[in-house]
């Protein structure tokens, strides 16, 4: 251990209270990292307090708020486990029910498919096929569902009033049978122009461990400049560009 | 009562005057309303002293009193009070229309009434006597204008007297129990640590920090030293918003603290604290004790101290009386077409070398049902594959070639230390033929090594096996992809540190338990990971598959056990009971039950197929961190943080004995193939060999032990010590021996 006159006086203080907690045996470094630890909480939950402070009008922080504030993280950060009556109670339903049979062996008993991590969690990229440009082609964007974000391949989802968006792309929602239908909005021609000639079809990832059954429908929208709405489905696993309505 | 002569001495002919007509009072209501009736002639004597200074508050409360002993028809007692007090009859008579608003009807709120006035006048001499506590003496006085409100109040005391006044109460128990004799003052003093944390708590839920800490530091240095933990603990703990976040305390709190007092003892101390008004302490106890009584003769000391430790007290004798069925299940007969040699083997399964193979074990038990093992079909287990019958059968054809131990004829010792660790090593585990052996870290990573030169090779990938030619004769090797083949594979999966490894008997998978909450289980043919079950919030411990594959056990930080099926998402089973986390769980060689050891220092025995506890052991002194169930299913060895291993019977719920030798938490235990040597292993860099014959030999569970539970436990830990085998700084976390006998041990290099 360094000299006293050397140790700051907040490791000394941490040092005293391991001392006092027991704790004979420790690294050097672990008072760096509890000393880290106090000032990272404390400066959170006083920052908290304040928020709360001006929240309630106060010009000064005083104990309430720092209270609220050590409760408030308390349910946050340093969540403890459910107290023991109820994991009794739980527990005594739980155990209830008889333990179920064994079926035969055939093959690994894993649980369902759905719960397991076997599936992969990829898709490969389709090759880009060629198809005749012209120049009223509108390349239709995919949205992409789950936690992989979509490109950018829509820099206009600019009209508004169209733009009807049933689900928030970018949350994980399980769409377990659920018909799931999302609307794009056309895009201008005039930002085709920038694309490249040939209708790219971009993939997107979707991740399939959250879309259980295949009941997914990605309607497209398409107005085109010339004409009326047209509206193209696709199925998910279906992905050739025959698919597509091109105009 | 000790406090009462403290506090006041002269009015004592006045309070034993009232001590019978408020006792009467007592005997008609509830014990708790008595406890606090019987306070009232502390309260009633010092009616006597603070009679100069009466103030409108003081009135109130003596009229509450008043009124509440006319409404009960005490009316001598009435007639005494209201002379003492000089009160006069009009003043109650106006009162008690408020009063009874008040009071709202219902006896319990006139009880609460009453003890709200008694409770301020208890205050009052507390003030007088004690030190003064500002918190408490505000609000009853205010409550003596407004009583709805007092009772929030006082409800944090509910029955058990002034919490200022628990040093005096304590002080009085600690007189009296030193005063007794002999024999009895050991079994007595079981009751000073409870009540000691008890009272602690209490007075840290009411908000009284101050006290809280004299009253601490006043008593905590009494203690057994066995406690010492809990109390550091104790004592950093001062405010109520403390106690919040720590679920063991708070379920130390709730829960009864189990103590076993010979009725001889029982009756002394219930006669002390009843005759002389020492409810408080009475009150107390009766709360939060659960005092179980037996007959015979008071324990001695050293009986006591091997017995207690755990945060629970000890097990109620009820709680270890449910019929465990600890034997063996039989070992199916294996019909697989053998040749000569083999079917030499198989009969080596029901009794020594007969030529027939019809013949099989007329004689041994293997043929009855042994009355102690459980069903076939008691749980549901998997089916022999062929697999697996292969397995069975190079298991009988090395047991031919096991060695026998004994103290005699030590097991060698080969220790795998694993290098450049840098104390990252946290869990270790060998398969049964000890062909793998699967390492978990603090990186998060399993690493899984092959111990014989054969290399550890994966399947083939999709497009690969398209390829082979299916009707080969050799087409589970060529399923086999050589190029990736390597001594070591690495597991990437869990995202924080994996706690406990566990191998499946048929070597096919591994399972494995990490901070992050979650048990993974790896398949070793393609080594990737198939399902993460989630159950677990916290920390998940421990985790052990089951002798027969299938089933699995893991233990957290929630204090619960968990058993798993490999095909459910979800646990079958959740065996909740202990205090504080569950840091091993072990498998039952049935396959029937699981033992759990815990940071609350007890072992709980559970059946799988009702979720029941069925045996509780308590005596270690610190968290349990290893168990090993001996081969023939009927005794448990479990080793924790202070060093000492412990052998404890299953049938009969009894410790039959203790090892005594380690300096260092015991992380390792394993009992040799036919059970007769015990290893341990332990952090101070030793193993350990114990002759567990022996102990077991040594014990005489005559019905009176069983009756009692007194143990009388030799001191023999140096005869049963076999060797003591150090290594260079390395602390040993595994033990397993193999089919052979050979001890395997492993550690991580320490320098």
């Amino acid at each position: 251990m360094a000299s006293p006159k050397t140790v700051p006086k907040d490791a000394q203080v941490m040092i005293q209270i391991l001392k006092d907690m027991g704790i004979t045996e420790y690294e050097p470094r672990v008072i760096n990292q509890m000393l880290e630890f106090t000032y990272r909480y404390v400066t959170t939950i006083i920052e908290d307090a304040k928020i709360y402070a001006t929240h309630a009008k106060k010009s000064t922080v005083d104990a309430d708020d720092i209270r609220l504030a050590i409760q408030c993280r308390m349910d946050q950060s340093f969540t403890s486990p459910p107290p023991r009556d109820f994991l009794l109670e739980v527990a005594r339903q739980k155990n209830q029910t008889p333990l179920p049979l064994i079926k035969p062996y055939t093959g690994p008993r894993l649980p369902p498919d759905r719960y397991c991590l076997t599936a992969p969690n990829y898709r490969l990229k389709s090759i880009q096929k060629k198809v005749s440009s012209s120049a009223g082609r509108i390349t239709v964007p995919r949205l992409s569902v789950g936690p992989v974000s979509s490109r950018p391949t829509t820099p206009t989802l600019g009209t508004p009033s169209v733009q009807t968006v049933t689900t928030k792309v970018g949350t994980p929602v399980s769409l377990t049978g659920q018909r799931f239908t999302v609307q794009i909005p056309s895009s201008q021609t005039s930002v085709k122009s920038a694309t490249p000639s040939t209708p790219t079809v971009q993939n997107v990832l979707i991740n399939p461990s959250l879309i259980g059954s295949k009941n997914i429908l990605i309607t497209t929208n398409m107005v085109s400049q010339n004409s009326a709405g047209d509206s193209s489905s696709l199925k998910r696993k279906h992905e050739e560009d025959d698919d597509y309505d091109a105009l | 009562m000790a406090a009462v002569q403290d506090g006041s001495i002269e009015p004592e002919s006045e309070k034993e005057m009232k001590t019978e007509p408020l006792n009467d009072a007592a005997g008609n209501h509830t014990a708790s309303v008595g406890g606090v009736l019987s306070s009232s002639p502390v309260a009633a004597s010092s009616v006597g002293t603070p009679k100069a200074n009466t103030g409108s508050d003081e009135q109130q409360t003596l009229i509450a009193v008043l009124q509440f002993l006319k409404r009960n028809k005490l009316i001598e007692s009435v007639d005494i009070l209201r002379r003492e007090a000089g009160i006069l009859e009009e003043l109650d008579d106006t009162q008690g229309s408020e009063a009874a608003g008040a009071g709202s009807g219902g006896g319990v709120n006139a009880g609460v009434e009453g003890r709200d006035a008694t409770s301020s006048l208890i205050n009052r001499v507390s003030i007088a006597t004690t030190a003064p506590a500002s918190t408490p003496a505000p609000a009853p006085a205010k409550g003596g204008e407004d009583q709805p409100d007092v009772n929030v109040v006082l409800s944090a005391y509910s029955q058990q007297g002034d919490p200022v006044l628990y040093p005096v109460y304590y002080n009085g128990l600690k007189n009296f129990i030193e005063s007794v004799l002999d024999c009895h003052r050991a079994e007595l003093s079981q009751v000073f640590y409870p009540l000691f944390v008890h009272m602690y708590l209490e007075l840290v839920y009411n908000n009284q920090e101050n006290e809280a800490k004299s009253f601490f530091e006043k008593f905590s240095g009494d203690q057994e030293c066995y406690y010492h933990d809990d109390l550091r603990v104790l004592s950093g703990l001062t405010k109520k918003e403390h106690m919040k976040g720590n679920e063991t305390l708070l379920d130390f709190r709730t829960s009864k603290f189990v103590l076993r007092i010979s009725r001889d003892s029982y009756q002394l101390l219930k006669r002390h604290l009843q005759e002389r008004q020492n409810n408080q302490i009475w009150n107390i106890i009766q709360e939060h004790l659960y005092i179980d009584i037996f007959d015979g003769m008071p324990r001695s000391k050293s009986q006591i101290d091997s017995m207690s430790g755990s945060l629970a007290g000890e097990a109620k004798r009820e709680a270890n009386k449910a019929k465990v069925f600890y034997g063996l299940l039989k070992e199916p007969e294996i019909e697989v077409p053998l040749d000569d040699e083999d079917e030499e083997a198989e009969n080596e399964e029901g009794k020594p070398k007969k030529k027939k193979p019809k013949k099989d074990s007329m004689g041994s038990k293997s043929k009855k049902q042994d009355p102690n093992a459980p069903q076939q079909n008691r749980i549901p287990l998997p089916e022999l594959k062929d697999s697996d019958k292969l397995d069975k059968i190079m298991n009988m054809k090395e047991a031919t070639k096991r060695i026998r131990l004994g103290p005699e004829l030590l097991p060698s010792v080969c220790f795998y230390s694993f290098l450049n660790a840098y104390q990252g090593l946290t869990a270790v585990d060998f398969t049964d033929d000890s062909s793998l052996i699967a390492g978990g870290f603090a990186d998060s990573t399993v690493r899984v090594w092959s111990v014989t030169p054969k290399r550890l090779r994966g399947v083939k990938s999709a497009a690969d096996l398209s390829l082979i030619d299916k009707e080969s004769d050799d087409v589970l090797e060529r399923i086999m992809d050589e190029k990736t083949a390597s001594e070591s594979k690495i597991l990437y999966g869990h995202s924080g540190p994996v706690y406990g490894i566990s191998f499946s008997p048929d070597r096919n998978y591994l399972l494995s338990c990490s901070e992050d909450g979650t048990v993974r289980l790896w398949s070793l043919q393609t080594f990737t990971c198939l399902v993460g079950y989630k159950g677990h919030n916290y920390p998940v411990w421990d985790t052990q598959f089951s002798p027969y594959g299938y089933y699995f056990i893991s233990g957290g930080h929630d204090r619960i056990a968990r058993l798993w099926a490999t095909d459910h998402y979800q646990p079958l089973r959740m065996f909740a009971g202990h205090l504080a986390d569950i840091t091993c769980t072990r498998f039952h060689p049935n396959s029937n039950y699981v033992a759990t050891g815990s940071a609350d220092r007890t072992i709980r025995l559970w059946d799988i197929l009702n979720g029941n506890c069925v045996r509780i052991f308590t005596g270690h002194k610190g968290p349990i961190h290893s168990l090993a169930f001996s081969p023939n299913g009927k005794f448990l060895a479990s080793g924790a943080t202070d060093g000492r291993v412990l052998l404890w019977d299953i049938g009969h719920g009894l410790m039959i004995g203790e090892l005594k030798g380690h300096t260092d938490t015991v992380y390792a235990l394993k009992f040799s193939r036919d059970g007769e040597i015990l290893a341990s292993g332990s952090m101070d860099n030793t193993v350990r060999l114990w002759d567990s014959l022996k102990a077991f030999d040594d014990i005489e569970t005559d019905d009176f032990t069983a009756a009692t539970g007194h143990i009388h436990l030799p001191e023999n830990s140096q005869e049963l010590l076999l060797g003591t085998y150090m290594t260079k700084s390395t602390p040993v976390i595994h033990l397993h021996f193999t089919r052979r006998n050979l001890l395997l041990a492993a550690g991580a290099y320490n320098p």
